[in-house]
């Protein structure tokens, strides 16, 4: 097994690199603590709340009446029925935020099926918006989920979110951190074959997928460490997991290995390690416009179906909706975007690594 | 079946042409050596051969394998010893060669086996256990050629085994290198003309892409060097009549102790008799044994470096 010797040596050439590992190790404790300590520690003022029932059912009733629970969040004035009567208001100033709940919810909830809850909130304000966003997806999806919605125990299930501004913002730092990998393996790449070892490898009857395979090995290990310390810190620092950690995980992983499959295409492509830092280039955007740092939402239309042909924005959908209590199985549609992913940037790292074997 | 056959192969970059045209036949078990100054195009027909580089044009069979349509099969007869020296630095020794015979699929009992020999041989079992990137030049490079043997290859391109080796070093590559003739096919490079002297069954002079001259160190001194040269020993020549020599002759070199001349056709006694009469005592003079070194300067009009 020729990829599993690359593989080691790679491994060997990582752990051996003092400098290397502390990076790889060093850069996620480093990025989350300084995450968290920015956003994790104040004390957090309750958000006012108020809401549109448009279903006027008894299980809308019953959802709003579950709001109550939650600390984070205040219920501010009246239940409107309708949304004009809250924008009027909104415009006048009197409330600032508001959920829409739609027509069909009762039925949707009876079906057992999914339902877009709104969340308006006034431009001057727009953190409210982000900092209730995770509370009332989970208490959405968490009523949603239940056969009998009249019925539901939500004695604080939502209220586990202690901090709800890093429960929202740590899967986007995440992915980023996880993104840089991809700088690191074009690196590890570019380095060998500007040293002419890859070439010397090149000399042995070693074929592409074994050399593509053997280069990404070594970031398996790597991945799973910085992810658990990721995941590890983040809990350590007031990043509440309501879902299942190990799915948050896979989603992780899932991302890392993208990350590892662009690093393979761009190394086969690069000729020295230096050239790497044109990984930057897309790097940072990528992770802007996959709402690493910020809620895609309010871009334009054709940005957001652009960054949703790419794996990332699927990656902090849904590592964010599993975190906050959303079933794995809802957020199926990301993960095959993710494995689809991972298959074609491999696939791809194979084709280009082959085509600059011979030079 | 030749070992290594090229047909009018051809490498150029942007234009300029590295290997023009090579047709080359070396057979099973022979030591070829190519000569050629800085640029030539030695490896780059090396890299050609190792399945590094496309040919521009033509193409080239080892062991009947085309190199351009069976690379892999190839590459699974050839051990490379590259002009630079490439390691995987934070392995040690034994990790390095047994990652080249990993690539071969020899198991790990032979690898082991045949690092130990080699370890010994290039002198370098003391410090086998340690990362290589501490090692100095000549370690480095020692490994680098037992690298190119682990996985005991039918082929075997060394491009400037010895650059850089001390004398010592040098001689136990050589001795090394005889061990492994006939057994092998061995195309090396070099521009030490003892080392292509005393090993090589035949050597290719190589200038700017082409074969200049091919046969046996003998066939080459015998048929390429017409003329003649003579050493003269002698204390303290002048400046003004080295210059004057310089003058009379194709070649005048000082070297240690006296004077060396080449020239077409030269009398003996007109030399020593010149420089008495200049006042320069002769202690010495001999007829000089031609050189692949003379053949060299003659045929390319270059000096090889040192
Ligand atoms: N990758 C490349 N791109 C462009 N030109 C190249 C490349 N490789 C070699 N050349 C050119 O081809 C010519 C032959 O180079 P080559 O390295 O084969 O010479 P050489 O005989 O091995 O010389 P040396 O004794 O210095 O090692 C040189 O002019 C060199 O500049
Ligand atoms: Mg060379």
């Amino acid at each position: 097994m020729r990829f599993w010797e690359i593989g080691k040596r790679n491994l060997k050439e990582i752990y051996r690199n003092p400098v290397l590992l502390g990076f790889l190790l060093g850069m996620p404790v480093v990025f989350m603590l300084v995450f968290c300590s920015a956003f994790g520690q104040g004390t957090v003022e309750p958000v006012r709340l108020s809401v549109v029932d448009e279903d006027q059912s008894q299980a809308s009733a019953a959802f709003v009446e579950s709001l109550e629970r939650i600390e984070v969040v205040e219920l501010w004035g009246e239940v409107y029925s309708e949304e004009a009567w809250a924008k009027e208001d909104m415009e006048a100033g009197r409330i600032s935020l508001y959920l829409l709940i739609p027509r069909g919810f009762q039925d949707a909830a009876a079906a057992g099926q999914s339902v877009d809850l709104g969340v308006v909130y006034e431009g001057a304000d727009p953190m409210a918006g982000l900092r209730v966003k995770p509370v009332l997806e989970a208490a959405g999806s968490q009523f949603l989920g239940m056969p009998a919605p009249v019925n539901v125990e939500m004695k604080g299930v939502e209220s586990k979110i202690e901090n709800e501004i890093v429960n929202f913002f740590a899967p986007g730092i995440i992915v980023f951190g996880l993104m840089i990998l991809i700088s690191v393996t074009a690196e590890v790449i570019a380095a060998d074959r500007e040293k002419g070892f890859l070439a010397r490898m090149l000399t042995t009857p070693a074929k592409p997928w074994e050399f593509i395979l053997g280069y990404s090995l070594p970031f398996i290990p790597v991945l799973i460490a910085s992810t658990l310390i990721y995941l590890g810190v983040g809990m350590a620092m007031g990043l509440t997991i309501v879902g299942n950690l190990g799915h948050a995980f896979l989603i992780f992983f899932l991302t890392g290995l993208s990350a590892v499959g662009i690093g393979m295409i761009v190394g086969s492509l690069i000729k020295s390690e230096s050239q790497a830092a044109i990984c930057w280039v897309f790097i940072v955007p990528l992770a802007m416009i996959s709402g690493a740092w910020w809620t895609v939402e309010a871009m334009p239309q054709g940005l957001q179906n652009f960054a949703g042909g790419l794996p990332f924005i699927h990656a902090i959908n849904a590592s964010r909706s599993v975190i906050n209590g959303v079933p794995l199985s809802a957020v199926m549609g990301d993960l095959y975007w993710l494995v689809a992913w991972a298959v074609v940037l491999f696939s791809l790292g194979i084709v280009f690594f082959s085509k600059r074997m011979v030079g | 079946m030749d070992a290594i056959e090229t047909t009018n192969v051809t490498r150029k970059f942007n234009g300029l042409v590295a290997v023009a045209g090579i047709d080359l036949k070396i057979r099973k078990g022979e030591l070829f050596s190519l000569l050629g100054p800085n640029g030539a195009g030695k490896t780059t027909l090396v890299r050609m051969l190792c399945c590094l580089l496309r040919p521009t044009a033509g193409t080239a069979f080892i062991m009947g394998h085309d190199i351009t349509k069976e690379s892999f099969k190839v590459k699974g007869l050839i051990g490379v010893s590259p002009q630079d020296t490439v390691l995987s630095e934070r392995l040690n020794c034994w990790e390095n060669l047994s990652l080249v015979g990993k690539m071969h699929r020899i198991s790990s009992e032979e690898v082991r086996e045949c690092s130990k020999e080699l370890l010994q041989t290039m002198g370098l079992m003391e410090r086998a256990g340690e990362q290589v990137k501490n090692f100095s030049g000549g370690m480095k490079r020692r490994l680098s050629i037992a690298m190119s043997l682990v996985h005991d290859p039918a082929v075997l391109f060394l491009d400037e085994p010895t650059l850089g080796l001390d004398p010592q070093a040098r001689r136990a590559v050589w001795e090394h290198i005889a061990l492994l003739k006939k057994e092998k096919t061995i195309l090396l490079t070099t521009h030490y003309m003892e080392e292509a002297d005393s090993l090589s069954d035949r050597i290719g002079i190589i200038d700017e892409g082409k074969i200049v001259a091919l046969g046996t160190p003998e066939e080459l001194k015998r048929d390429f060097f017409t003329g003649c040269g003579m050493v003269i020993r002698a204390e303290d020549i002048p400046v003004g009549i080295m210059q004057e020599l310089c003058g009379r002759y194709a070649r005048v070199e000082r070297i240690n102790g006296g004077v060396e001349i080449s020239h077409g056709e030269l009398d003996f006694h007109e030399v020593v008799e010149y420089l008495f009469s200049r006042g320069v005592i002769v202690s010495s003079a001999t007829l000089k044994q031609p050189t692949l070194e003379d053949v060299f300067i003659q045929i390319t009009g270059k000096k090889l470096r040192e």
